[in-house]
């Protein structure tokens, strides 16, 4: 469960993020939707700890971890997959997945955790030995979804998983993140510009114009106020 | 070709050792972007507190091993009052002038301590006169044994870098700090880590250097420091190979030149050359493309 009370964000002068509420429960995927700028990216940073809110309390399952740093809220379980196809380029696949693996302190059996890997995307498998920054644009962002989920993490933040991917990868994508999301009662919250694609995906969805929360709600009361129809990006 | 020889040898020897300075600027460069003009003097106070805890009795291994340890923690304490401060305003280049600072200050201090002159460096490694004969060329044991030691040391380091998880934090942090410490990875151990390790790697250059020169005083380190920028820049931003490639290359060119032409003229080369692969591959001959994410 992760609920956010009242957090601001700022970069200097500039106002990313303003007064956001939110709460997503366990089992479910919330969506932020917002055109470029609206303060997307901040607000899941503010979550992971990248940014630091000028005021607000992130809760996750009742504890407030506002004060601890990025790696002590990975520990905790909370992954993040940055915006941008942010891994570590010359590094190998399997590199990589060591690297998601080994820091975060999991309990699991590192050899388990790949193999489900290879098994949810072979072509990950066949592409171990080769450099990430080597890779199309949807197999990165299958091995960044790798990574993120590798631990089990009680909670997935992904910015923009579908952009500049091609349809086909994008549904495969979702389904990986629907089918994550639904075991064992974990969070996720993902951001997207098309609105339309996030709420097919997600189960609420909160709509953020220059930093504030203008709509929420669950998915189809949201595509029933129109929102669906609105390209935002 | 006696003379040739000998001079192949001593270069791969000195060479070797600027392999472990750039290794040492390397590891700090790539968890911080910084380098550190400091770096020379940590070389002369783990070489000074060498010779000077020897000249007072000190158990031999005891004084190197007291002596890596303060450079060390003189790097520890350069990243916490010089760099780390300057980097909080982004993009800030003060760094330059504040690692410089405290390279200028150590050096200062070391004169008034230990004073200005050359302290003569005790046999750590075999005896200076002791040699032994390689294709007919009498090789000093000190040089092979320098030799040696700073290959199986650069040798470690590349495993630690490929294979241990501390190595893979380093990798991680001087590809993308942000995207490693949301990996879990704690960032600021890790960079703390680097310095440590960087600091040791000074020490024990510094301390091999002085076996072979067979003095040290404070103003040493300058001339190696230079040097082993360059073979850190030729070997690229990226690689302890690549590093320790460069050392020898360097080290051998180097001796060959002072050798048959002039010692004058041995800087000189090196500087061009450093200039060539600058303008021809920045990113080193061996280095792999840095994309550098802000
Ligand atoms: N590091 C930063 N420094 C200054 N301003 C920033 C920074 N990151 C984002 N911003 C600004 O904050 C606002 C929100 O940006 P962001 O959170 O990236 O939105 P989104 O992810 O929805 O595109 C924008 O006006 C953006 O220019
Ligand atoms: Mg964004």
């Amino acid at each position: 469960m992760l609920e956010l009370r009242d957090i601001s964000v700022s970069y200097g002068a500039i106002d990313a993020v303003e007064c956001v509420d939110l709460s997503a429960a366990p089992g479910t995927i919330t969506a932020l939707i917002g055109a470029n700028g609206a303060g997307k990216s901040s607000l899941l940073k503010a979550v992971s700890g990248l940014v630091k809110p000028k005021v607000g309390r992130i809760l996750l399952d009742g504890e407030d971890i506002g004060a601890l740093q990025p790696h002590e809220r990975a520990r905790l379980g909370i992954a993040h997959a940055l915006e941008g196809r942010r891994l570590f380029h010359q590094h190998t696949v399997e590199e990589n997945l060591v690297t998601a693996w080994h820091f975060r302190h999991p309990s699991g059996d590192f050899k388990r955790a790949v193999d489900q890997v290879y098994a949810n995307f072979p072509i990950l498998a066949e592409r171990r030995r080769l450099k990430a920054g080597t890779l199309s644009g949807g197999q990165q962002q299958m091995l960044i979804l790798s990574m993120a989920t590798l631990h089990e993490p009680r909670l997935v933040l992904l910015d923009e998983p579908s952009l500049g991917l091609a349809p086909i990868i994008v549904s495969q994508i979702y389904e990986f993140i629907r089918g994550y999301c639904a075991e064992g009662g974990r969070t996720v919250v993902l951001s997207e510009q098309m609105a339309s694609l996030a709420l097919k995906v997600a189960d609420q969805g909160y709509v953020l114009r220059q930093g504030e929360v203008v709509q929420s709600g669950d998915s189809a009361q949201l595509r029933g106020d129109g929102v669906a129809g609105a390209y935002l990006g | 070709m006696v003379f040739f020889l000998q001079m192949v040898f001593a270069g791969l020897s000195v060479g070797a050792v600027y392999a472990l300075i750039a290794l040492g600027l390397n590891l700090t460069f790539w968890t911080t972007r910084v380098l550190n003009f400091g770096q020379g003097s940590v070389l002369m106070i783990g070489a000074m507190l060498t010779a000077v805890l020897i000249a007072y009795g000190v158990n031999l291994l005891l004084a190197v091993l007291i002596a890596l340890v303060a450079a060390g923690l003189v790097l520890v304490v350069t990243e916490m009052v010089a760099i780390r401060p300057l980097l909080k305003a982004s993009g800030s280049m003060g760094w330059v002038v504040s690692t410089l600072g405290v390279g200028v200050f150590l050096q200062g201090l070391a004169s008034l301590v230990f004073g200005t002159q050359a302290v003569a460096f005790p046999d750590v490694l075999f005896s200076s006169s002791a040699t032994l004969q390689i294709f007919g060329a009498w090789v000093s044991v000190q040089y092979i044994a320098v030799f040696v030691i700073s290959v199986v040391i650069v040798g470690l380091m590349e495993l630690f870098l490929r294979r241990s998880t501390w190595g893979y934090g380093v990798r991680a942090v001087a590809h993308d700090r942000e995207l490693a410490s949301l990996m879990g990875i704690p960032v600021r151990k890790v960079v703390l880590l680097s310095f440590v390790v960087s600091g040791v790697l000074a020490g024990v250059a510094g301390i091999l250097t002085s076996q072979i020169s067979g003095t040290v005083d404070p103003g040493f380190g300058l001339h190696l420091l230079i040097l082993a920028f360059v073979a850190a820049v030729v070997g690229g931003m990226g690689s302890a190979v690549g590093a320790l490639i460069a050392g020898l290359g360097l080290g051998v060119l180097e001796k060959l030149i002072a050798g048959y032409y002039s010692p004058a003229a041995a800087q000189t080369v090196a500087f061009v050359l450093l200039v060539v692969v600058l303008a021809v591959r920045p990113q080193g001959l061996l280095g792999k493309k840095e994309t550098v994410k802000v």
